[in-house]
């Protein structure tokens, strides 16, 4: 390092070092300049303190003697002082025990207590702190406080002070003002009638029942006027009746209009309007009372139309109508009773109905009027005789009358002239039991008849025998022929009648139904019928057994089974007989393979006396029985048939 | 044989002697036209017939009414009847088994059928132990 440089840094500290002394001296002024501003300031301080203190003091005596209550509280409640009157309201003496305030709030309000708490904390202030507190006295007490916080020299909150104001009275009439609101409310919203508070038309309040009737909200509704919800036809009436009403003239008054609904349906209701007045008497409010009659109404309106028609079928029914009271007297007839009993009204009401009418058998009356006391209704037939004096049958419905207290007071007939059908009826049954003797008789005489044609049969067939018989030698070989003929036609006449005499003993009433198998029936058949060499009889499928008569049953199979037998010329000859069930009926078939019907002969083959057979022994009369039987068992017969290759006869009978 | 024949036809009554002398039966046939003929010979205290052979299609007195009087004495209620009809009505059947009777026979139509028909009842009458007298 030359000299040179050694000089320019001996220089820069010289220059540093008197810069430091500089700095140093300057602080040093500063310094003693701040400590004499800070004992200035700690003088002044202690002067504001004092001050303050003593204005704290003079306030305490201010609060100390205050009326209101007065408390002042460290920041746990605990009470540093309260004035007299604050002794006298809580019955506490701070001086003579300790009292915490937090203790004596009510529970209801420790969560509100500690929450104005602090929000005074934090503001300093508390205005309208309510709660309830019990005293010293176990009195509940509603107080008002107005608090603030009282702070040290530090600025730091050591105390809180309150004016106390005991509104345990104000809230009491608060409370029992809410109640009654409350009751009130109960009542208007809980009744039946809609009320519509209105001031000059317009409304100010309705309640939920006026609400829930037009379906408005109550908001809507607050938007309207009476008039805007009534129906035009009413409006001048009742605003009539509100002008007079205004003018002191009426104090309230009644009316039956019609409502318009939001949905566009309206409501009639009864409303009965009244005037709220001030103290001189003008008027206030229009209170309305709406009962809604229109379920009301309309029952009235139905039970109106039912009863005018009722009145109008009774007035112009066919049916005679009569009211008696319990003595048979009568009381009301309508115009039929009169025509059909020949009588006026006036010569039937006031007198004894038995009596006017003439009821034939007066018993019968009186029996069913003590019915009528215990409160029977039915029907009987009754003979009487009307003003001319000829006979009727009435068919007569009664019932008992009652009084609204309930006593049977007489009885109401409804009178039926059933004379003709009485006539009819009559008729029938006389007919009914003739035609039974008639068929009675009829069997009779069939039978009758058959033996008195059957025994000269037997006589002349007897004769020709001996004649054969005695005269063999004499006769030529014509006469045997012809006397050989007379024995052929009286075995055709014997059969006929035979048959006559089956075809005539089928009827329902001779019936006697058993159950009886098909089977054995045709197997019966078989044996007893002549069946030659050629034919075979096959039964194709189990015949079912049925509900029939017998002997019917088999003279049908017979029939039909010889029929299908005789009309057979072909070596191979076959019978089938098979069966099936329907739903209601049973169907029997006998197929043969014979000579076949033409398709013209289907029908005519059933009637009486209707053969088609060259067989000189056919009587005529067997499909007739035949047809007969399936009829009685409300069956169908029909048949296939082509010429040369068979015919089928398919029947049915009811199950 | 004594037998009663009840029977108003004469052809019927030829036929039923016809039946017995071509039969070469030593039966003695009485006659008698009607009910009430019978009943009076019946009851003239000559012997009783054996048998009777009745027809039920009579006049005046049919044989159901014959029947019935002869069931209420107390001698003729023992005669064996059998009933010699055309009647194949069931009916009158029932009635004759009911009120009483020994045989219910039918005519039949041929002569030669009722002559074999008649052998067997009397044949079947000839075996049976008769009360006589």
């Amino acid at each position: 390092m030359d000299n040179k440089e050694v000089t320019l840094l001996k220089k820069a500290l010289e220059r540093q070092k008197k810069a430091r002394q500089q700095a140093e001296r300057i602080l040093e002024e500063k310094s003693k300049e701040l400590f004499d501003v800070t004992h200035h300031l700690k003088e002044s301080n202690s002067k504001l303190e004092n001050l303050l203190n003593e204005k704290t003091s003079e306030l305490d005596g201010v609060f100390i003697n205050i009326i209101d209550p007065y408390v002042v509280m460290d920041l746990k409640f605990n009470v540093i002082n309260m004035n007299n009157s604050a002794k006298t309201f809580l019955g506490y003496d701070h001086t003579k025990e300790s009292l915490n305030l937090a203790s004596i709030v009510h529970h209801d309000f420790i969560a509100y207590t500690a929450q104005s708490f602090q929000s005074l904390i934090e503001v300093g202030t508390l205005k309208n702190y309510r709660a309830k507190i019990l005293t010293k006295a176990k009195e509940e007490k509603w107080v008002l406080i107005n608090s603030s916080l009282i702070y040290n020299t530090d600025r730091k909150p050591i105390a809180a002070q309150g004016i106390v104001r005991d509104i345990t009275q104000e809230m009491e009439v608060k409370q029992l003002l809410a109640e009654q609101k409350k009751q009130l409310n109960t009542i208007v919203e809980n009744s039946p009638l809609g009320i519509v508070l209105a001031v000059e038309d317009k409304i100010v309040k309705t309640n939920t029942t006026f609400v829930e009737l037009l379906g408005y909200t109550e908001n809507e509704l607050k938007e309207m006027s009476v008039r805007d919800i009534s129906a035009p036809e009413d409006i001048a009436n009742s605003e009539k009746l509100i002008v007079q009403m205004n003018k002191g003239e009426l104090d309230k008054f009644s009316i039956i209009k019609k409502y318009y609904k939001k949905d566009g349906g309206f409501v009639l209701a009864r409303t009965l309007v009244s005037a709220v007045k001030d103290e001189k008497g003008k008027v206030d409010y229009q209170v309305a009372l709406v009962e809604d009659i229109t379920k009301e109404r309309e029952a009235e309106e139905r039970l109106r139309n039912e009863r005018e028609k009722y009145s109008s079928i009774i007035a112009n029914m066919n049916l005679g109508l009569i009211e008696v009271d319990n003595d048979d007297v009568i009381q009301m007839v309508n115009q039929s009773f009169c025509t059909m009993s020949g009588f006026d009204r006036e010569e039937l009401i006031g007198n004894k109905a038995a009596k006017v009418v003439q009821v034939q058998e007066g018993r019968i009356i009186d029996e069913k009027q003590a019915e009528r006391l215990v409160g029977k209704s039915d029907s009987y037939e009754v003979e009487v005789r009307n003003k001319k004096g000829q006979s009727r049958h009435w068919l007569i419905s009664g019932a008992p009358r009652y009084d609204n207290n309930k006593n049977v007071v007489g009885s109401i007939g409804i009178h039926l002239d059933i004379t003709d059908q009485k006539q009819l009826e009559i008729q029938k049954e006389k007919l009914l039991e003739e035609l039974e003797k008639s068929n009675e008789g009829l069997q009779e005489y069939a039978h009758i008849v058959s033996h008195d044609l059957k025994s000269p049969l037997r006589s002349i067939s007897a004769l020709a025998s001996w004649l054969t018989e005695d005269y063999h030698d004499k006769l030529d070989d014509n006469g045997k022929f012809n006397l050989q003929q007379i024995q052929e036609k009286i075995e055709g006449m014997d059969g006929l009648i035979d048959g006559i005499l089956k075809y005539s003993s089928i009827n329902d009433a001779t019936l006697d139904n058993t159950l009886v198998d098909v089977n054995e029936v045709v197997g019966g058949i078989r044996e007893i019928i002549f069946v030659p060499e050629n034919v075979n009889i096959v039964i194709m499928n189990p015949l079912p057994s049925i509900k029939v008569d017998k002997t019917k049953i088999h003279q049908l199979f017979q029939n039909l089974i010889s029929n299908a037998v005789v009309n057979i010329e072909r070596t191979d000859g076959l019978v089938e007989i098979s069966s099936k069930e329907n739903t209601s009926h049973w169907q029997f078939s006998v197929k043969d393979n014979g000579v076949g019907i033409p398709k013209e002969y289907h029908e005519k083959i059933f009637k009486v006396f209707q053969s088609i057979g060259n067989n000189q022994r056919s009587t005529g009369i067997g499909l007739s029985i035949v047809k007969k039987i399936v009829d009685v068992y409300q069956g169908k017969i029909w048949l296939e048939s082509t010429v040369g290759e068979g015919t089928t006869f398919h029947f049915t009978l009811k199950k | 044989m004594n037998i009663l024949l009840i029977e108003d036809d004469n052809i019927e009554i030829m036929k039923l002697q016809r039946t017995v002398s071509k039969l070469g039966l030593s039966h003695r046939i009485t006659e008698a036209k009607n009910g009430e003929q019978a009943l009076e010979l019946l009851r003239s205290g000559q012997p009783l017939p054996d048998i009777v052979l009745l027809d039920l299609n009579m006049p005046r007195m049919s044989g159901i009414e014959f029947l019935s009087i002869l069931k209420e004495d107390e001698v003729l209620k023992y005669l064996p009847i059998v009933i010699l009809t055309t009647s194949e009505n069931r009916v009158d059947l029932v009635e004759c088994y009911r009120i009483g009777i020994a045989g219910y026979v039918i005519k039949p139509l041929k002569y030669e059928d009722y002559q074999d028909k008649l052998s067997k009842v009397l044949a079947y009458w000839e075996v049976n132990e008769l009360v006589k007298g």
